[in-house]
């Protein structure tokens, strides 16, 4: 290839990833949460339409306030587009106890908590992006209930 | 939402390389909560979140609670938002009941309401897909229906800048939940069912919602501002249980809050 050609190639390329970072949002986060909690659908649990979302920096973390209920199981999951991110997501309770069963989980940009409330009350799950190659992290939480 | 989940191919492979290679979550074991910034926007539960729970406590008679007469229409918007809300719980309760025409004439009824607030082209295909799966007694997919229904009301009124109606809806939603909650455990009283009135902090979200919203000077906003500031104390009880007392005062309470959302 004419080098002239090829680095029109690179540049044109380049610009289309600019692009997509650019118009990459929550939604596309969102898209990547449902994707952690789609086998946990299979399993019974209810997931709900309604979702937090917002960006970070790396090594920011924000609470989500959160009503549960005793009596049922609840499955938080995170997601972002950021393929090289690393997430967190973990659930205490108003006391700041960590609360979450041990099969909670967390790998690259996807991350789950599992718990099961001892009590009827208002918890935090907090949010973090862990490592990130990006200034601003978008990330999305969903939750699901049996 | 669920959608998202046919449509993405790779999701199936995503999911498979993160199951092999999952490693467990470390986290600090104790935290000081308040060190933390809010999202600010709290995500309401569902009536048929409250409902679940409840259901694992022992059997109850949902068709007792089923729902279908129509309720007044109303110009003012705040009090069909209400209402609206009030008619999706009443759905949630329909699928407790399996009550597939109860559903079905639900589903009509908020397609109207919506209509009613300018929000019906969002919601027609959820009423129709109601409808379908009420026909199917696919109870799963009408709950699911009926948290889309909400969600996209709420949506389409954030778009039009309505945000403060969308919270009168899940506001709405929350009193007819309360009350179904307060009776179901008013007439068999177990201090489990008592504990899930333990909401303090939702209280709390919806008081100072409402306080934002002068312009909303309807005699029911203003009776609902009086309700909350009642049923507060009744439930932020730290570590003692909720009495049945207290839960009797709060379905007096909620029942006459649903009498004033769904009449003239």
């Amino acid at each position: 290839m004419n080098s002239r050609y090829g680095l029109a190639f690179i540049l044109a390329g380049v610009s289309v990833l600019a692009g997509i970072a650019a118009f990459a949002s929550v939604d596309d986060a969102q898209s990547f949460a449902l994707q952690a909690a789609e086998p946990y659908v299979r399993e019974g649990f209810q997931v709900r339409e309604d979702y937090w979302g917002g960006d970070l920096a790396a090594g920011e973390k924000k609470a989500v306030r959160q009503q549960l209920f005793k009596g049922n199981e609840y499955w938080f999951w995170m997601g972002t587009e950021v393929n090289r991110a690393k997430i967190s997501v973990h659930i205490y309770d108003k006391d700041g106890k960590l609360v979450e069963q041990s099969d909670s989980w967390q790998k690259g940009h996807f991350a789950a908590a599992h718990v099961v409330p001892a009590s009827t009350d208002s918890y935090f799950i907090i949010v973090a992006i862990e490592e990130s190659p990006e200034e601003r992290t978008h990330w999305a939480l969903v939750y699901g209930f049996r | 939402m669920i959608a998202v989940f046919k449509n993405s191919k790779w999701a199936g492979f995503t999911l498979t390389v993160v199951a092999l290679s999952v490693q467990a979550a470390s986290a600090p074991q104790q935290i000081n909560v308040k060190q933390y910034k809010t999202v600010e926007d709290v995500v309401v539960p569902l009536p048929g979140e409250v409902f679940s729970a409840l259901n694992k406590l022992g059997p109850v008679n949902w068709k007792e609670y089923v729902r279908t007469e129509k309720s007044a229409n109303f110009s003012e918007r705040p009090r069909t938002a209400l209402l609206l809300g009030n008619v999706i719980a009443d759905g949630f309760i329909a699928v407790q009941a399996q009550d597939a025409p109860a559903v079905k004439e639900i589903g009509q009824r908020v397609l109207t309401l919506a209509k009613g607030i300018g929000v019906g082209a969002s919601i027609t295909p959820h009423a129709k897909a109601i409808t379908e799966a009420a026909d199917k007694r696919k109870w799963e997919n009408v709950r699911h229906e009926l948290d889309r229904t909400q969600n996209s009301v709420q949506q389409a009124m954030n778009e039009l800048q309505d945000q403060k109606l969308s919270q009168l809806v899940s506001l709405g939603g929350w009193l007819r939940g309360t009350q179904i909650l307060t009776a179901v455990v008013n007439r068999h009283f177990t201090k489990e069912g008592a504990e899930l009135l333990h909401q303090p902090d939702l209280l709390k979200y919806f008081s100072a919602r409402l306080a934002g919203m002068p312009e909303y000077n309807v005699p029911v906003v203003e009776s609902i501002k009086h309700a909350l500031v009642e049923v507060r104390p009744l439930v932020d009880t730290e570590s003692k249980p909720i009495s049945p007392d207290a839960v009797k005062k709060i379905n007096d309470i909620t029942t006459r809050l649903d009498s004033e959302v769904v009449t003239r």
